[in-house]
């Protein structure tokens, strides 16, 4: 089982607060970790430390052994890096598979030289592209709805398609951001294959959660954080079980 | 004649100016007032390599546009590091500040202006042909931002404009699309500044002032952003607004300042009562099409 991510010795505050404690990760290709913990205690912040949102004040991340840390966030995207948000930050103005279509690594439409002399190159990508999207909607069960705009769709088919778009690079690495928050009936069940098919191909996933059951149902493994720092780690019922964790997670 | 040509010109030079201005704060989300200082640029660089460097006419328009492009970037390329609103600062300097550069350089021509630029196909062709020159310049542009706008460009400039930090998790580099805009946007400007110089022949540094800024900024707004026809439409009204001020026979020194009211008060109006501007912008990227459908 092969280390895809590792995060070492990571410390972030801003003023005086301390989103991240020095805090030491590895994610496991094919694995699921659940990062479970109560509101504020750095899980997205981790997620935008990873990805090179918010630059650490001290640590490193590395992909397959090699740091990331010089790089900008669209450039770790390239290296293999993939995340959604919890808010889902589709593009509205776009419809859903042309969300889709601009999301791979080798999008040759965002040079304005290749739209004004590549037309071919355009059109090869524009086939292989529009083949790959229209695959991931129809597995999430969503090739009805390709053309609709995504402020159209119910809140829990959107968060499909953050996810979907996600995939349209070659991730090595997906974090998902309470892919589930808002999500019921069958977007939680294609939810939850598209995820667990996601790691059968080999991709490290790393999910932030609060509902227990998805995580349980889900995860290999759970990483209890608490205050910027990672308390506890095992199997996610083990840490459910944790009288100490649960006081933490419910504040008595 | 001869005055119908020079206003056809005028307002086939606006509505490029207006059209590329949309291209960059319309489509590209960027906000800038130095369009005129480029459109300067154009006319300057042109006039100078054909005058004094022997440069044929044709080439030195495209060098003109070149150089427009090529001072854009160096503007872009420091404050989009920065951020998008570092531009607006920027270019507020660049525009005052590289007017009084021109005004104080002796190959310039100075504060009094560069005379004698040589004509092109007004003497061997006439008039007609450089009015057509122009026009087709204007529609090659017009088709040109439109095909930009609704091409795979189109669909990034959209996405980047709808949410900059979900472009970037996508692995797209919002800053080098921006300069891309920008410097395409300012090269086009260029090319109507050298476009101009070579048919009147003079140009001097109070032509490109601040109250060219509004002008095109108020065709744009006023226009409405971010479609095709809004730039054209807005060039066209606010070329014929000032020349059907002339004929209420203002004197001189108070034409000025009515037109630059007239244009920050359009401007105002507008972002009250109708901000989409006369022709309204879809909220949907135009060239998003229907499975099956080929383009």
């Amino acid at each position: 089982m092969a280390s895809v991510l590792e995060v070492r010795g990571l410390n972030k505050s801003f003023g005086g607060i301390v989103v991240a404690r020095n805090v030491d990760l590895t994610l496991h290709s094919g694995r699921v970790v659940g990062l479970i913990g109560p509101n504020g205690a750095g899980k997205t912040s981790l997620f935008n430390l990873i990805s090179g949102v918010v630059k650490p004040d001290t640590g490193t991340v590395l992909l397959d052994g090699v740091p990331l840390d010089r790089l900008k966030f669209h450039q770790r995207i390239h290296r293999g890096l993939s995340r959604t948000w919890q808010h889902v930050r589709l593009f509205p103005s776009l419809p859903v598979i042309d969300n889709l279509l601009i999301a791979t690594h080798d999008y040759p439409g965002a040079g304005l030289l290749n739209v004004l002399f590549g037309r071919g190159r355009l059109k090869a990508h524009d086939r292989i592209a529009r083949a790959k999207a229209t695959d991931i909607l129809a597995a999430m069960g969503l090739a009805k709805v390709a053309d609709a705009l995504v402020s159209d769709l119910p809140y829990g088919q959107q968060k499909l398609v953050g996810v979907a778009r996600a995939l349209m690079g070659e991730a090595k690495c997906l974090l998902l951001d309470e892919p589930m928050a808002g999500v019921e009936g069958a977007s939680y069940a294609a939810m939850q294959r598209i995820v667990r098919e996601v790691a059968e191909r080999g991709v490290a996933v790393c999910v932030v959660e609060h509902n227990v059951a998805f995580v349980r149902d889900l995860c290999d493994e759970g990483v209890f954080m608490f205050s910027g720092a990672i308390m506890a780690r095992g199997s996610v019922a083990e840490l459910v079980r944790d009288p100490q964790l649960t006081e933490l997670y419910f504040g008595h | 004649m001869e005055y119908l040509y020079g206003l056809v010109i005028i307002v086939g030079l606006y509505v490029i100016l207006a059209t590329s201005f949309n291209l960059i704060i319309g489509y590209g989300g960027l906000v800038s007032i130095a369009h005129p200082v480029f459109f300067a640029l154009g006319a300057y660089a042109s006039a100078v390599l054909s005058r004094d460097f022997a440069v044929p006419v044709p080439l030195a328009m495209v060098a003109g546009a070149l150089v427009a492009l090529a001072a854009s970037i160096a503007l872009a390329l420091p404050s989009l590091r920065v951020s998008g609103d570092y531009l607006l600062i920027a270019s507020i300097g660049f525009q005052l500040g590289l007017l009084e550069v021109i005004k104080n350089l002796r190959f310039t021509g100075g504060s009094g202006g560069f005379s004698n630029i040589p004509p092109f196909l007004i003497r061997d062709v006439g008039r007609e042909s450089y009015v057509g020159l122009v026009l087709v310049t204007m529609v090659a542009v017009i088709l040109l931002v439109r095909w930009i706008a609704r091409s795979d460009y189109g669909r990034a400039m959209s996405a980047m404009r709808d949410d900059e930090l979900a472009f970037a998790s996508i692995g797209r580099n919002a800053m080098w699309m921006k300069i891309a805009i920008f410097g395409f946007g300012s090269g086009i400007a260029g090319l109507a500044g050298a476009l101009y110089a070579h048919y009147f022949r003079f140009v001097t540094p109070e032509q490109f002032e601040l109250v060219q800024s509004a002008a095109i900024l108020t065709m744009v707004v006023v226009g409405g952003m971010r479609t095709t026809w809004g730039p054209v439409v807005g060039a066209l009204l606010l070329e014929a607004l000032p020349q059907a001020l002339t004929f209420l026979n203002f004197p001189p020194s108070i034409l000025g300042p009515v037109q630059g009211l007239l244009f920050t008060g359009l401007v105002l109006v507008f972002m009250f009562f109708r901000p989409q501007g006369l022709v309204p912008a879809q909220d949907v990227w135009r060239g998003a099409r229907k499975a099956g459908e080929s383009r």
